[in-house]
């Protein structure tokens, strides 16, 4: 009904608003074209106003040309035309000032032109009346005196401002004309379409509705009476239907042959009057119906009375009719009467015998009246025997107690109790052994009272089963609770059914807390997205996926802390469905190991890669496992080019001999003998050309066994070096030698002219000296010096070169010896001199013999020459230094020297006193110092002015000493 | 007994020196010492060889009792001309004494190989030279007993 009714008003509502659009849309435009007429009007004003206009203009002009031309010809005709231009210029005149009557701005302008008019009627009359009085010269030059072209001109011209504002007007008035025009048509258009399409829309939804509602209404009257139809065909079922109260709302012909009540008589009446006094007391009517009302339905097989008051037992079966939301309509109640069909005791029999399950029917005294052949099977006995026996007897506990009416309470009351329920019970067969048994009860009307039907099951194997199970539960629970990592069983809704005291512990939460949680909670990313079924796969599915995987993820503690974890996945199959069994190990460690372990190798790696020198490292096999940047360009591979390679590739000899393990000993020992060494070898590049390297050996454990580190260096630069090194010295030393060589050449081929001056010289000396005059005398006497000096100097630049090049290699030489040969040359020096040469013992030094000699006999001769009255006393000692070398020392009393020329003495022919004073050439001090050099150590002076001096030098000592 | 004792016939010295310099020096040096002697002098190896050999213009060359053999001279230098005196029967009995600037050992042994009777090296200094002179005439001259010849 309220259906009909909204969907009327919407109609309703859905014309009226059409209706009245269109009404709108009527009165817009009405509006609209009388607006639109009115400017209509205005254009049209306009140009009338306009041609006025026009015709003034043309007036005034054929005015002035007739008046013209009746002064030319003095016609009548030019005059009356002259006239009826006067007269049309007057009339136009007149049309224009009314035309104008609502324009002030136009109307402005008329007297101007009304005077204007008149002027030149004026000046027309006067011209005519000229011609007319005295003849066209007069007219004519009467026009000349007064031209009329000023006044026309105006004329035209206000006639111009005139038509100008007219035409601006009309212009403006057309707009507003055309803006109407277009405004009523689109109101037009819009309203029209829009009254149209809500007409449309109405008709629509009516129709709609009708013809839904149409179809329904036909389709329920169709159905009523297929039902009607069917109700009434049943005859052996009274099918009635009642309100939730009990009253009955319906009636079928077989209730009315059953129950004996006609429709008219029983519909309205509570169907209570069909229940047996004794129960309509009891309150039985309503509880079937409570009964019904919880459950949805209910089955019995209980006395009704009909009409004529006899009684049946009838099958009743009570259901709850419920609406769509869920509340009660009322009830359908469907009875059989039993008593008339002699089969269906027949019928029952043939169920009975058929059923899978072992059925008893046992009356109220607890005697079994009925069984079947499954009954007999089960329990080993014939159907004779059992047949009056007490149930007892094959069901010793359990039944009996349950059902039997005691003093507590009646049998149906018991039954009531225990209807729906399996009982597991034990049951004993004929010989006397015992099986579990599950049985099922309902009550069985009769006219003996209330029957106990027992379905018995034999539940002996499941019973094995279930204690199977539970063993194998008991043991996996031990497995599980036993295991070392923890365990969590995860239903397919993502819930923990199980968990082990390991789980417990690596999270921190009791059992309790954790079994129905959601793994989530645990595990919060990565498990259930993996593992619950979604949209694309089963739980199963998703589960195949993940078995046998370690999946890395992260777990949360109770206390919030989260821990990497790796999981272990495998399905269980239960009852509940699969369930997933996650074996969860706590990797912390070993992520912490794993990334210690990734920062030493990228530290490791960083190392590698930053080292100066190429490094490569090499396996047991010989292989090139892994290499630096510096290795890339030193050989000139990529580093993916070179790993896995053979070392024998870029080292060709040399490193896999030393290294590889061999028959002759492990990789271990190889190694261990080259540690440390640096070896000399050579890499072979990309080109094929080979450079030399040397190479550094250090072992590297590993899980590959022991590795070699080998820095690899180029030493093609230094080797270059070396061998220009080598170059230069042997340069040096052949140099050396042409200057040894060349410095006696020239001293030696010096000597000869110069022995021949200086012996000359002192022969001319010797036979002239005295038969010249004494300027002769001092002039030989210079050139012999000069002569002298020059042989001795050469002499000593020859003994100071030979130092050099004549030099021996240093041998164990004793350093007495040396002295005492020194101190033999000396002979001369020292007995002329009074000196007293004193010595300590002298050690065994590297010396080249001749030239310590020579060393000690300069020193010594210094010694004694440079002195003045004393006796000369030379002291000659050695001390050891740093347990290598030894200082000797020359100590003397003599003169001494001045600080200042402690570095010019030992210069070449350097000397501090004049030839008068002290005879040489100055090189002894000079050669001293190269001889000492050559021993690898330096000569030393200290020295007091007037004390003495001590010249100190270095020798290396004889190795045996050391 | 001396030479000059025995024989009055003074002694012949052969020089075979090329620098006239150091022919001068010798000269003179042997006036001091020993007046008597007879200083002669070949330039070269080759004037050397005619003299000893007695050819060549040389024939009536006397047969030296002491040849005085400087080693570096053009054309035939010392050292061929002692092979030359050596080799020949008639002329290695001459006693042939080196005379010479060189202190080279090479210099040394090669003579003494090529049995020359002496080395000496030629003092730079005047006085030197004249007392190894003197000590020539005293040794070579004066003391050694030399082998007779037939002139």
């Amino acid at each position: 009904m309220k259906t009909s009714s909204r969907s009327n008003r919407r109609a309703q509502l859905a014309f009226g608003s059409a209706i009245f659009a269109l009404l709108l849309v009527s009165a817009v435009s009405y509006r609209g074209i009388v607006v639109s007429g009115a400017s209509e009007r205005w254009v049209r004003h306009s140009h009338q106003v306009l041609q006025t206009l026009q015709d003034l203009r043309f007036a005034i002009a054929s005015l002035q040309s007739n008046c013209r031309g009746f002064v030319l010809t003095g016609e009548e005709p030019f005059l009356l035309a002259y006239q009826s231009s006067g007269l049309r210029m007057r009339q136009d005149q007149t049309a224009l000032r009314e035309l104008t009557a609502d324009n002030p701005e136009q109307r402005r302008r008329l007297p101007l032109l009304e005077s204007l008019g008149n002027q030149e009627i004026e000046h027309a009359e006067m011209v005519m009346d000229h011609r007319r009085k005295q003849g066209m010269e007069s007219a004519i030059s009467a026009m000349r005196n007064r031209p009329d072209q000023q006044i026309v001109g105006d004329f035209q011209t206000v006639i111009g401002q005139v038509q100008d504002e007219e035409m601006r007007l009309l212009i403006l008035r057309n707009e507003d004309a055309q803006r109407h025009l277009r405004q009523i048509k689109m109101l037009l258009v819009l309203g029209t379409v829009l009254g149209l399409m809500m007409a449309a829309a109405a008709a629509w939804d009516i129709r709609r509705r009708n013809s839904g509602r149409g179809q329904a209404e036909e389709a329920l009257r169709d159905s009523e009476e297929k039902y009607r139809m069917l109700l009434d065909g049943v005859q052996d079922h009274a099918i009635f239907m009642l309100d939730p109260q009990g009253q009955i709302m319906s009636w079928n012909a077989g209730a009315g042959r059953i129950q004996g009540y006609a429709s008219e008589e029983i519909i309205g009446r509570n169907f209570s009057c069909f229940f047996p006094e004794e129960d309509i007391q009891r309150g039985r009517p309503a509880a079937v119906l409570a009964i019904a009302a919880s459950s949805g339905r209910h089955e019995e097989q209980s006395m009704r009375v009909r009409k004529d008051g006899s009684r049946f037992l009838a099958n009743v079966t009570c259901t709850a009719l419920l609406e769509p939301g869920g509340t009660l309509r009322g009830f359908s109640e469907v009875s059989r009467d039993l008593s008339e069909s002699k089969e269906s005791g027949a019928k029952y029999r043939g169920l009975l015998e058929a059923a899978p399950d072992a059925m008893v029917v046992v009356n109220p005294a607890g005697e079994i009246v009925l069984l079947n052949v499954q009954a007999e099977k089960h329990f080993g006995y014939r159907r004779d025997e059992l047949v009056g026996q007490k149930v007892k007897n094959i069901i010793p506990e359990g039944f009996a107690e349950r059902l039997i009416a005691d003093g507590t309470r009646s049998a149906a009351e018991a039954l009531a109790q225990q209807i729906g329920t399996g009982i597991e019970l034990s049951g004993r067969r004929k010989d006397g052994s015992e099986f579990p048994i599950e049985i099922m009860l309902s009550p069985l009307e009769s006219a003996e009272g209330t029957l106990i039907t027992a379905a018995i099951r034999d539940i002996s194997i499941r019973k094995n089963a279930e204690r199977h199970l539970a063993q194998m539960e008991g043991r996996y629970r031990g497995l599980l609770e036993a295991a070392p990592d923890a365990m969590v069983v995860v239903n397919p809704a993502g819930e923990i059914v199980l968990l082990n005291v390991q789980a417990e512990k690596q999270f921190g939460y009791r059992r309790d807390e954790l079994v129905g949680q959601q793994v989530k909670n645990v595990i919060p990313e990565g498990f259930a997205e993996r593992l619950i079924a979604d949209g694309t796969r089963s739980a199963a599915e998703a589960l195949a996926q993940q078995i046998g995987t370690g999946i890395e993820l992260s777990g949360r503690r109770k206390d919030g802390s989260e821990f990497p974890i790796e999981i272990m996945l495998s399905p269980l199959e239960s009852a509940e469905g699969t369930l997933i069994t996650a074996a969860i190990r706590d990797i912390s460690v070993r992520k912490t190991a794993e990334r210690h372990l990734a920062q030493m190798e990228g530290r490791y790696r960083g190392l590698l890669e930053a080292a100066p020198d190429a490094m490569v490292v090499v396996n047991p096999a010989g292989e090139i496992v892994l290499l630096n940047v510096q290795a890339e360009k030193q050989f000139g591979y990529r580093r993916d080019e070179l790993v896995g390679q053979r070392v024998k590739n870029i080292i060709p000899e040399g490193f896999a001999e030393r290294l590889i393990a061999d028959a002759l000993r492990s990789a271990e020992d190889a190694l261990a003998q080259q540690i440390g060494t640096g070896i000399e070898l050579s890499g072979r590049r990309k080109d094929g050309s080979e450079f030399p390297i040397e190479i550094m050996l250090s072992p590297l454990a590993s899980v590959e066994g022991t590795l070699v580190t080998a820095a690899v260096r180029d030493i093609t630069t230094r080797k270059k070096a070396e061998a220009s090194l080598l170059e230069k010295v042997e340069e040096l030393n052949r140099s050396n030698e042409e200057l040894g060589q060349f410095a006696y050449i020239a001293s030696h081929d010096l000597q000869e002219p110069l022995r021949m001056v200086a012996s000359y010289t002192q022969l001319l000396s010797r036979r002239y000296k005295g038969k010249l005059d004494s300027d002769a005398d001092e002039f030989i006497a210079f050139a012999v010096d000069g002569a002298s000096r020059m042989q001795r100097l050469i002499q000593d630049l020859l003994a100071y070169s030979r130092v050099g090049t004549k030099g021996k290699e240093l041998l164990d030489t004793s350093g007495e010896e040396a002295l005492q040969h020194a101190l033999v040359n000396l002979r001369g020096a020292i007995e002329a001199s009074g000196a007293q040469v004193t010595h300590d013992a002298l050690p065994d030094v590297l010396a080249d013999e001749m030239q310590l000699i020579q060393l000690f006999q300069n020193l010594v001769g210094n010694a004694i020459k440079y002195q003045r009255a004393e006796t000369p006393r030379v002291h000659i000692s050695a001390v050891r230094k740093d347990g290598k070398e030894w200082i000797f020392s020359v100590q003397d009393n003599g003169l001494g020297i001045d600080s200042q020329y402690f570095e010019k003495i030992f210069g070449m022919f350097q000397r501090l006193h004049k030839r008068e004073e002290f005879a040489g050439t100055g090189i002894g001090l000079a050669i001293c110092k190269k001889i000492a050099e050559r021993h690898g150590g330096t000569i030393t002076v200290e020295s007091q002015v007037g004390q003495g001096s001590t010249f100190r030098f270095a020798l290396a000592g004889s190795q045996d000493k050391l | 007994m001396n030479n000059g004792e025995r024989k009055e016939k003074p002694m012949q010295v052969l020089l075979v020196e090329d620098s006239p310099g150091d022919v001068r020096l010798t000269r003179e040096a042997f006036q001091q010492t020993n007046p008597a002697m007879r200083l002669h002098v070949a330039a070269d190896g080759v004037e050397a060889m005619a003299f000893l050999r007695q050819e060549d213009g040389k024939e009536d060359a006397p047969r030296p009792d002491l040849i005085l053999l400087d080693l570096n001279m053009p054309k035939m230098d010392g050292r061929q001309v002692l092979a030359h005196i050596k080799a020949d029967e008639n002329l290695k009995t001459i006693p042939t004494v080196i005379l010479t600037t060189s202190e080279a050992d090479i210099d040394i042994a090669k003579s003494y190989q090529l049995n020359a009777n002496c080395y000496l090296n030629k003092p730079v200094e005047l006085d030197a030279f004249e007392n190894l002179v003197k000590s020539i005439n005293e040794f070579w001259l004066t003391m050694a007993k030399l082998p007779q010849h037939e002139n």
